[in-house]
């Protein structure tokens, strides 16, 4: 069965990176851009993140990402280099729309900080297994029933999906409409939906009773069957990130 | 030894009107085979469910009487408390994986890590559990892409690796295919053949025969009769709780063929074969 | 039968499954609305649902976990927008619990305030990500037009945000309602009955 992730399976220095430091490289490309707002210190920041994902041989699966927003992005840079308050110094003209300077500047400011955001997460999720990330919390002293959560949302999305499969199909032989009018296919909705959520809903129940005989709610101290990886350079990562973003506000106070 | 103590057990469901459980009184010994047997809604599987707890603490509701199991008394005991004394393993395969493992190997281990073992003793059971249900070989598969017999020999590996002093089966079999079936009455075999105490809710009523020590007959949440299968099945009113007694027994009652002995129909075709040669 | 407090923190197991299952509903409701090409998102009725029957807290939290998720498995950049799930689990856990669930027309205004709430939470997060926009084609063309004709950035954007909301959440409040009206008994007392034992 497929689960539900984009980690890529890899052998290379970025996927033995603990999941703990990951995360604090996230905090840190969104924090420093933000400490600093100048456009050098995204573009370092992009850089870094860009050349973290190449060594981690993922770069080409961060493209499908990245193309989903591109176009959000666009309208930004049309809208705000036409419109935003403040524009005042024309940088061109296309036909009868003249572009600002400050509007386009703002658009690309943005745009930085978004796709830095995306790149830090997408070295998290594209060399990191979910399970991993899940676990690490948990040792971390995340809720180990927050941590079941986690996991299980991952195996029962495909198994929903595998159910809506077959639900379409059988509504469909039965002759309902998924096309025409929006009234047609509003009323569509109901029929649809309704047996998944019903059938899930109620094994809910037996579940819920399959983790209870086997010690969910035990308050005892859980123990795991995976041995924890630790490497002393792990260390270094985390507070060499913390230190970066200690600098980065001495560096903001001070100037 | 004994296991299990009921003694009047009374429960009512939060959302019902009606008692699921009237009154019930009975007791297991180490190492028996029970079989529970009736109609539907005759309380089967609420009382499976208070044998280890989940009546009353998931439910809630109302409840009265005692039960106690392996020593602790089921009231005064949370459910992670019992599971180290009863398992339970019920009808639905797909809903007892827990959904939150990737390989059979680790949905095994979820029960033990939440007992809190050291690694050396879950791979350990582990091993030992999977060995046993004879699912050793797809230790590395999704537990979701197994078959149904599969799962719930996957099931019942999961609860025999906490090593409970008791299971609880409800109709384990129902949900599944013929060939599903017969590889979970397989596994059964071997838990009786290991001097497990095992309590099973079964429609296949030849299996309650063939196993059981002794047959628990409920109806309308009233224990009807608990005694050894030869006496059960021979009652004239079997088929008034919508129990049909196993083929063996009908086939040597219509040829009015008895044991000599004891003047009861035969249960079983060892018990038929023996009562014909012993006609010549 | 007694019910357990709203914020009662004590989150019983069933309410812990429930969520995964929340979560899988809000993604299928964005799969069929996909699918039959409406205009509406229909992407947190699982959340509702949940909010309904097990409360605020498990509603917060089925919506906060939904965007993690969704955010580790399609696009990061649906971490930030976890603040509004958790708002839109919040909401209608409250109002359900105070009984804005006992008919048709009081979902509807149910609905209308989960579209306003989720507007509110939103547009700072929009503004500070997109520079306001949404990203809908029908929202951003009317931010476009406020912004050209000189209104302010947050009145537009809260705008843009608001006219695809309202329908979207009265509609993901109404097809919870139908769902939750259709449920067993048994099973909704399995979230939110009471949880002492009677002594018979």
């Amino acid at each position: 069965m497929e689960t539900l992730s984009l980690y890529v399976d890899r052998d290379s220095p970025v996927h033995r990176v603990d999941p703990i430091s990951k995360l604090l490289y996230i905090l840190a490309a969104t924090a420093i851009p933000i400490i600093l707002p100048s456009l050098l210190t995204a573009a370092v920041v992009l850089a870094i993140s860009v050349a973290l994902l190449l060594l981690g041989r993922t770069f080409r699966r961060v493209i499908p990402l990245i193309s989903v927003i591109v176009f959000v992005l666009l309208t930004i840079l049309i809208i705000q280099g036409l419109f935003r308050a403040g524009n005042v110094t024309p940088l061109f003209q296309l036909g009868s729309l003249i572009f600002y300077r400050e509007g386009l500047l703002y658009a690309v400011r943005i745009s930085l900080r978004v796709i830095n955001i995306m790149l830090a997460f997408a070295i998290l999720i594209l060399t990191t297994k979910p399970s991993d990330l899940f676990e690490t919390l948990v040792r971390k002293g995340l809720s180990p029933r927050i941590g079941y959560v986690l996991s299980s949302v991952l195996q029962i999305i495909p198994q929903m999906q595998n159910t809506v499969g077959t639900i379409t199909d059988a509504q469909r032989s039965r002759g309902m409409e998924t096309e025409g009018s929006l009234a047609v296919r509003l009323r569509a909705f109901i029929p649809l939906i309704g047996p998944v959520v019903m059938s899930s809903l109620t094994q809910t129940r037996e579940r819920s009773i399959a983790l209870e005989v086997r010690g969910f709610s035990a308050k005892g101290k859980k123990s795991f069957l995976n041995e924890e990886i630790q490497e002393p350079y792990h260390r270094f990562i985390r507070w060499g990130l913390l230190l970066s973003i200690i600098l980065a506000l001495v560096w903001r106070v001070a100037a | 030894m004994k296991k299990i103590i009921v003694d009047n057990l009374k429960y009512r469901y939060p959302s019902a009107q009606e008692l699921a459980l009237k009154g019930i009184s009975l007791e297991i010994e180490k190492g028996q085979f029970i079989g529970v047997i009736g109609p539907n809604g005759a309380g089967k599987s609420t009382l499976c469910q208070a044998l280890v707890g989940l009546v009353p603490h998931f439910y809630h509701g109302a409840y009265g009487g005692s039960v106690v199991v392996g020593g602790l008394e089921v009231l005064k005991s949370e459910i992670s408390a019992l599971a180290l004394k009863v398992g339970l393993v019920f009808q639905n395969p797909f809903t007892q994986v827990t959904g939150a493992k990737l390989t059979v190997y680790d949905e095994v281990a979820f029960g033990l890590e939440n007992m809190g073992l050291d690694r050396a003793e879950m791979i350990e059971r582990i091993d030992r559990a999977l060995t046993l249900l004879d699912i050793y070989r797809y230790k590395d598969r999704n537990p979701f892409d197994l078959s149904g017999g599969q799962m719930q020999r996957l099931a019942i590996a999961s609860i025999i690796a906490m090593k409970p002093q008791i299971i609880v089966l409800d109709e384990p079999t129902s949900q599944l295919d013929p060939q599903g079936s017969e590889e979970v009455f397989r596994a059964v075999d071997k838990l009786k053949s290991e001097g497990m105490t095992l309590v099973m809710v079964e429609h296949k009523i030849e299996k309650i025969a063939e196993y059981a020590d002794k047959v628990a007959l409920l109806s309308g949440g009233e224990l009807v009769d608990f005694d050894r299968p030869i006496r059960v099945f021979s009652r004239p009113d079997l088929e008034r709780f919508g129990v049909a007694a196993p083929v063996y027994t009908r086939i040597c009652r219509d040829l009015k063929i008895k044991d000599e002995k004891t003047g009861l129909y035969p249960i079983t075709l060892e018990g038929a074969v023996a009562a014909v040669g012993s006609l010549e | 039968m007694k019910r357990e407090g709203m914020w009662s923190l004590k989150l019983s197991t069933a309410a812990l499954v429930l969520i995964p299952v929340a979560i899988g509903i809000n993604y299928i409701g964005k799969f069929f609305a996909e699918l039959l090409r409406l205009p509406l998102w229909l992407d947190s009725i699982g959340t509702a649902l949940a909010s309904m029957l097990a409360g605020p807290i498990v509603g917060a939290l089925s919506g906060a976990i939904n965007n993690i998720i969704y955010g580790l498995t399609v696009s990061p950049i649906s971490f930030v927008y976890a603040i509004t799930s958790v708002a839109i689990g919040l909401t209608v856990g409250i109002m359900a619990y105070k009984g804005w669930i006992s008919n048709l027309w009081k979902a509807i205004v149910m609905g209308l305030v989960v579209g306003l709430v989720a507007a509110v939470v939103s547009t700072p997060i929009n503004i500070g990500f997109w520079g306001g926009q949404t990203g809908n084609v029908w929202g951003d063309a009317l931010y476009a037009f406020l912004l050209a004709h000189n209104y302010p950035v947050w009145l537009a954007s809260f705008l843009d945000e608001i006219v695809v909301d309202i329908p979207d959440k009265v509609a993901t409040i109404v097809v919870a309602f139908a769902i939750f009206k259709g449920l067993p008994k048994g099973l909704i007392s399995l979230f939110g009955g009471g949880k002492e034992i009677e002594k018979l």
